[in-house]
């Protein structure tokens, strides 16, 4: 416990700043990602095969590479095809393309649910393909993937400390742990300072995602 | 019956439309085809198809270091599996327990390991256990972790597979005169299984993607032999390409395997 007070009062400041930066490179590659995977999987339903084509590969790609290994490929291998991106924006690259992926599988499962009846009867009212796919697909398809998108945002936090492994600027969780386990002996009370950031971000993401999921459920 | 949402969204084009959309399937394969020369000649302009740089994917050496590193993923994976099966069996019996005893520890732990990085962990067993007087090999730090954090992943699939089994099993089972554990060991446990093999397969994608990390603990997996091959020949862009392409087949047989499963137990 000492040890624990010990961490905070040597690296207080340091912890702060590492979670804000954990959080914000959670919420941009979230945001980003969520938004690409909607536009993948709305492009995946035109009826243009080439199209169908690229974007489901895209989609198994991104879902099966390990984050890791695109992280390092994005950060090392880029510049050798003179293509290079700052460290930071490489991280939420990485992690937006992943994310696009699953929210795309996710999404695609949400649509399964929405009856073909509805789709047929707004059809029939003369909205267009793509009327039908906005206002009445998409809205129901969305309300039904947030639990597995709250999972998504977790699993997405946790992934923010493969950002370790690259030398940013700043410090998240991980590499801050890292660090103080390299410098000091009170490495493990700083690895429990950091789990217990993990942890509570993690409760809250749960919290405010069965908050919107009460909201927005749609009962049959 | 059932028609694809797609075929109901464009079935009834007009020939106008259909027209339209076959001009534009023709556009977007032209402009995917642009896409993909212009990569090929960037990968030309920065040099990269130079021989040295892919010759020695001709040799059969290379190719053995690179399955010997993915043979080293696959042990680390399978042996993280197995951890993950046994513990994750534990921690929903403890879970499951009527006795708070047992009951609050196993959800800490379960908490605790599914909401703290895989990654964390691993430096926990590199850079923390050392100072405590605990040497694992890199196998080890590698794979206790890996296997700890799917455990508790692994502990919600059971319990998720345990709730779907219909109460009127439980209760059929006891009115035989089962014992608690005989109920649990042949008749909710075998059913529950049956629900949750996809869900456990897929877990193992996972697990071989969380098996990357090797490389931080200098464990010769596949991401780390591709280092040393980088290392020894000066070609970044081939060798992570041919290690991404490795990883997304191995991890699309899981997942194709997986569907299967799902297909054959509904």
């Amino acid at each position: 416990m000492g040890s624990v007070l010990r961490v905070l009062a040597d690296y207080g400041p340091a912890f702060g700043q590492a979670l804000l930066l954990t959080w914000k490179l959670t919420a941009l590659s979230f945001v980003a990602g969520f938004a690409l995977g909607i536009v993948v999987t709305v492009a995946r339903l035109l009826p243009l095969r080439p199209l169908r084509f690229v974007l489901t590969t895209y989609v198994e790609v991104f879902r099966n590479i390990p984050s890791v290994a695109l992280l390092i490929f994005i950060v090392f291998a880029l510049p050798d095809l003179n293509v290079l991106i700052d460290y930071e924006p490489s991280v939420i690259l990485t992690l937006t393309l992943v994310c696009s992926a699953f929210t795309a599988d996710y999404l695609r499962t949400g649509i399964n649910t929405v009856g073909i009846g509805q789709v047929e009867a707004a059809r029939s009212l003369g909205l267009s393909p793509m009327g039908v796919v906005v206002s009445v697909v998409l809205p129901q398809a969305l309300r039904s993937v947030v639990q597995p998108m709250t999972s998504l945002l977790i699993a997405l936090m946790l992934s923010t400390s493969l950002a370790s492994q690259v030398p940013l600027p700043g410090r998240e969780l991980t590499a801050l742990v890292a660090k103080i386990a390299n410098d000091s002996a009170i490495g493990m009370a700083a690895f429990a300072v950091a789990a217990s950031a993990y942890l509570v971000s993690g409760l809250l993401i749960a919290w405010a995602g069965a908050a919107v999921e009460k909201k927005v459920r749609i009962l049959r | 019956m059932s028609r694809a949402l797609e075929d109901v969204l464009f079935g009834d084009l007009s020939h106008k439309a259909q027209a339209l959309t076959r001009a534009a399937s023709v556009t977007v394969a032209a402009a995917l085809l642009v896409l993909a020369a212009a990569v090929v000649f960037r990968f030309h302009a920065a040099g990269q198809f130079e021989g040295r740089l892919w010759e020695f994917f001709a040799w059969q050496t290379t190719w053995v270091f690179l399955a010997k590193g993915l043979l080293g993923t696959l042990a680390s994976a399978a042996m993280a599996a197995v951890i993950a099966l046994v513990l994750g069996l534990v921690l929903l019996l403890g879970r499951l327990s009527p006795l708070r005893l047992l009951r609050w520890p196993a959800i800490a732990v379960i908490e605790f390991l599914r909401g703290v990085p895989t990654l964390l962990l691993i430096y926990v067993c590199f850079l923390l256990l050392p100072s405590l007087g605990l040497k694992l090999s890199a196998y080890w730090m590698l794979t206790l972790p890996v296997g700890l954090s799917t455990a508790a992943v692994v502990a919600e699939v059971y319990r998720a597979g345990v709730l779907a089994v219909p109460r009127g099993q439980t209760d059929a089972a006891r009115a035989l005169g089962l014992s608690e554990a005989r109920v649990f060991v042949h008749v909710v446990f075998p059913q529950a299984l049956r629900f949750i093999v996809p869900a456990l397969v897929a877990q193992l994608v996972i697990v071989v993607k969380d098996t990357t990390f090797g490389y931080v603990v200098t464990y010769g997996e596949l991401m780390q032999n591709a280092k040393v091959l980088i290392a020894n020949y000066r070609s970044l862009v081939p060798v992570y390409l041919a290690v991404a392409v490795l990883y997304c087949l191995v991890n699309y047989a899981i997942s194709r395997a997986s569907q299967r499963l799902g297909r054959r137990v509904q």
